[in-house]
């Protein structure tokens, strides 16, 4: 029987798609690359995926899971003749114990709903991603996302107290669990991070954390970017932990504030976001921690968020900072690189060397309590060689992080986008043992093929074994 | 390949470890990653099996292991790169905990590893994915791996992870190793993400420690010990003033953690962190010398003189029943014959040993450790 009937006997015809219409809706993520999926399917349980998963695998077609597509490096482009398995149904909260302040989700369940979800009863989950209105969990798992308050709390994986997963061959595994230390392999922690590539998440047990009594959030206004990366460094080393610490250049303030209103110094060189949380007595003892070591770096202004309406201004500008650039430019590409925080300035001037020497227009919002870089070209694709010039920009950018001790990406994940550029910081022994991995959990490479690992990572044997 | 094999054999003459003859057996200690990997690669020729040691003080976990050939990390023991500007550290595997911490305590930075047994080595602790009190504030050590070079069953040198705080590059290796008990390879050299000490902490008794869980906002750890229960803290003292006085009590100045617990027998109890007080119940009946449950954590360790059998079965079946497990971290043996360290394996036993083979494909490296004998 062939597959796309099969899955319409499992799902019924309005959950399965074949018409190039709707193959051409899910052909991309948020990134530059497109595939094109044979069938696409939105299955509502992990019997289902499971079902679904066997039916592909049967029939040879690649497997691709996909959450919101807000995924920014390729990971859930569908290579042609590929089944795409949909998860946004999947958004359940199942069950959420207060006490152990865990809960059992969806894959499908959009991050911000988690979190409001949680709000009355005083629990938040950690990851915050600026997508976090559209990203889902799934998705947030799969590339071991990143947010602003990931600086104090850990990325993604951090937060991921257990999984339940549909492996390559149709079977349905639990790893880890609400139990700490499952004996064993901790699976888990390889499945974060994988980007579909292991296995397809259908439940995800999160840990949740508790809502801070009291926060503090401070934006502080720098003449010189040099400064405002001299202040993050200095916090970081004087051994704070603020809840967050982001950045903003100048063009980025100005495209923000253009967008979104909240009150920008569209001259500053650049802003910093800086929030503590915690007990009064502490986030009063850090905050002013904070606030002397940026007077000490020449800042030109302190504001401090005295309302929760004013902190939510405040956020509001740096989680739009990525819509904002729609209106300005047609396109965008947007990187992802981290580097030692020591190293932050020094990397932060070859950025813009470069988006000057290729005349490129560059704007930085950075996560740069934790040395991740987000340089962000905006251009107009339809102006012949633009989009090459662009890439090979942004490559040169990844070359001068991983130069400093950086490495490719601190959140968005590899996918297609730097699967040829893994070489650069893994050896063939590194990649090769990568790919063992994989093999040990897919070894027909049904799940995503093609993504994360470049051709050829796996070694063969050596002769003689 | 002939060649380094060559070397390699010639190795096992010039690098007979000084430091101690485990009883009796082969012991070799590498000095560098390569060296390591020359020995796998023979010793899987060969059919050589191999157990590694640090600093020999978490021996007694998993299933025995009888090996051919011990590799230690005695020579792989120093601080390769700190950077305090960065809260990382690179370190040689065999480090001690003790030794690590001192030096970090210079730039009043810390490792956060186990408050453990002198002589515990990092490399160790990672393999043996032991986590300390603290995990309730600062997650299990496993967060706080950023890299790992491994020497692996099949002879190679590998790293994994990358030297930042925050990264989505490949496959979480580092995440793999944690834990892994040897049954890869050797873990040689690490990178830590490190954390800035406290300028002040308190160790407060309570009387409820499921509610000072619950009042207190973030506290370091919440310990329910056969000696008492304790709120710790930490922060500066304008906070630890604020936090105590939400308590009943005084609290004392500094982390006091509870002595280790060191016993014939010692189990692992780890259920989910609601599961505690019940757990603390079941326990105290059994008539351990001492115990200590983590609150919010969900570990309960206890140590005994002796504990028959069949009480022993009760427990693991009520923790598996709590989707948890039961593991003898010391002293399977005098619990009764035939008693498994782990419990029934998990789930996913099939890719459990999938990984294994891939990477160590002869089946030397601490053979059997693991769960379900991997
Ligand atoms: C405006 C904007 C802002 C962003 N800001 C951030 C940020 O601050 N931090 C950050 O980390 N990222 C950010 N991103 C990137 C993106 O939102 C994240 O990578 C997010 O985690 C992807 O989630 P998703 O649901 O959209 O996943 P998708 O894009 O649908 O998929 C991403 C990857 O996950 C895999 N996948 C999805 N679901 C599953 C599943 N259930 N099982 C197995 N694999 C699965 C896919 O195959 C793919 O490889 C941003 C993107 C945009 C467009």
């Amino acid at each position: 029987m062939d597959p796309a009937a099969e899955l319409i006997d499992l799902l019924g015809a309005s959950l399965v798609h074949t018409h190039p219409v709707d193959r051409l809706i899910y052909a991309k993520d948020s990134g530059v690359a497109s595939g094109d999926p044979a069938i696409v399917v939105l299955p509502g349980s992990t019997e289902e995926v499971a079902a679904a998963v066997r039916i592909g695998v049967a029939a040879g077609m690649p497997i691709v899971a996909r959450g919101a597509g807000t995924g920014l490096a390729g990971g859930a482009v569908p290579p042609p003749g590929s089944l795409l398995l949909v998860l946004t149904r999947m958004n359940e909260i199942h069950e959420v114990d207060e006490i152990g302040r865990t809960a059992w989700v969806g894959p499908g369940l959009v991050n911000l709903d988690l979190s409001e979800a949680l709000a009355d009863r005083g629990l938040e989950f950690a990851p915050d991603p600026a997508s976090q209105q559209s990203s889902t969990i799934g998705g947030n798992v799969a590339t071991n996302a990143g947010g602003p308050h990931c600086l104090a709390e850990g990325t993604t994986v951090a937060h991921i107290l257990g999984v339940e997963m549909v492996t390559a061959d149709g079977r349905i595994v639990i790893l880890g669990g609400e139990a700490p230390d499952e004996p064993g392999y901790d699976l888990r922690g390889l499945i974060v991070g994988s980007e579909g590539t292991l296995g397809i998440v259908t439940r995800v047990l999160v840990r949740l954390i508790q809502r801070p009594p009291e926060i503090a959030t401070m934006l502080i206004v720098f003449d010189d970017i040099h400064t405002a990366a001299q202040t993050v460094s200095d916090v970081i080393a004087a051994g704070l932990v603020p809840a967050a610490l982001e950045m903003m250049d100048q063009p980025m303030i100005e495209s923000v504030e253009n967008f979104a209103h909240v009150g920008l110094p569209t001259d500053a060189a650049a802003v910093l976001i800086a929030e503590v949380v915690g007990t009064a007595e502490g986030t009063a003892v850090e905050a002013g921690e904070i606030r002397e070591i940026a007077d000490r770096n020449g800042a030109r202004e302190i504001r401090t968020a005295a309302t929760d309406e004013e902190r939510a201004l405040l956020w509001k500008g740096r989680k739009n900072a990525f819509g904002s650039i729609a209106q300005s430019a047609p396109d965008y590409y947007l990187s992802d690189t981290v580097v030692p925080r020591t190293r932050f300035v020094e990397v932060l001037d070859e950025i813009y060397a470069i988006a000057e020497r290729d005349g490129l227009r560059l704007m930085n919002v950075f996560h740069a309590g934790d040395g991740n870089f987000h340089p962000l070209v905006s251009f107009d694709a339809s102006e012949p060689g633009m989009t090459e010039r662009v890439i090979g920009a942004s490559h040169d950018m990844v070359l001068a992080a991983v130069a400093a001790g950086g490495t490719l990406s601190g959140e968005h994940g590899i996918g297609l986008e730097k699967r040829d550029l893994m070489h650069l910081v893994f050896t063939p022994q590194d990649l090769d043992a990568q790919a063992r991995i994989r093999d040990a959990f897919d070894p027909e490479a049904s799940l995503n093929p093609g993504k994360v690992l470049p051709d050829g990572a796996r070694l063969s044997e050596r002769p003689g074994r | 390949m002939t060649t380094l094999r060559t070397a390699t054999l010639r190795l096992f003459e010039r690098l007979r470890d000084e430091s101690g003859d485990d009883e009796g057996r082969f012991v070799v200690a590498p000095a560098s990653m390569e060296e390591a990997a020359g020995l796998l690669d023979v010793a899987a020729a060969e059919g050589l099996t191999v157990r590694f040691r640090g600093g020999g003080t978490h021996s007694g976990i998993g299933n025995p292991v009888t090996a051919d050939l011990v590799i230690t990390t005695s020579r792989l023991s120093s601080i390769i790169d700190w950077s305090p500007g960065d809260l990382t550290a690179v370190v040689g595997a065999g480090l001690t905990v003790d030794e690590l911490e001192a030096t970090l305590a210079e730039h009043r930075q810390t490792a956060v590893l186990p408050e453990t047994a002198p002589g515990a080595t990092v490399g160790g602790i990672l393999s043996a994915g032991m986590s300390g009190y603290r995990r309730l504030r600062h997650g299990p050590t496993r967060d706080r791996v950023l890299q790992v070079t491994m020497a692996t069953g099949y002879g190679s040198v590998v790293t994994g992870g990358s030297l930042v705080v925050k990264s989505s590059t490949g496959y979480g290796v580092p995440r793999l190793a944690v834990g892994s008990l040897g049954s890869l390879g050797m873990i040689g050299v690490v990178a830590l993400r490190l954390l800035s000490r406290p300028l002040a902490s308190a160790t407060v008794a309570v009387a409820d420690a499921p509610a000072a869980l619950s009042e207190v906002y973030r506290p370091i750890a919440v310990l329910e010990t056969s000696e008492g229960s304790f709120c710790y803290l930490a922060g500066t003292e304008e906070q630890l003033a604020a936090q105590t006085a939400g308590l009943a009590a005084d609290g004392v100045p500094g982390l006091a953690w509870p002595e280790p617990i060191d016993h014939p027998i010692r189990l692992s109890v780890r259920v989910p962190p609601a599961a505690v007080p019940e757990t603390v119940s079941l326990v105290r009946e059994l008539d351990p010398v001492r115990w200590v449950a983590e609150h919010g954590v969900g570990v309960v360790t206890v140590g005994f003189e002796e504990l028959e059998d069949s009480l022993f079965g009760d427990l693991r079946s009520w923790a598996v029943s709590r989707t948890g497990s039961v593991v003898v971290l010391e002293g399977a043996d005098f619990i009764g014959d035939g008693v498994d360290p782990w419990g029934k394996p998990p789930s996913s036993i099939e890719i459990q040993r999938r990984i294994k083979d891939s990477f160590d494909p002869s089946g030397i490296c601490n053979p059997g450790i693991l769960p379900g004998g991997l």
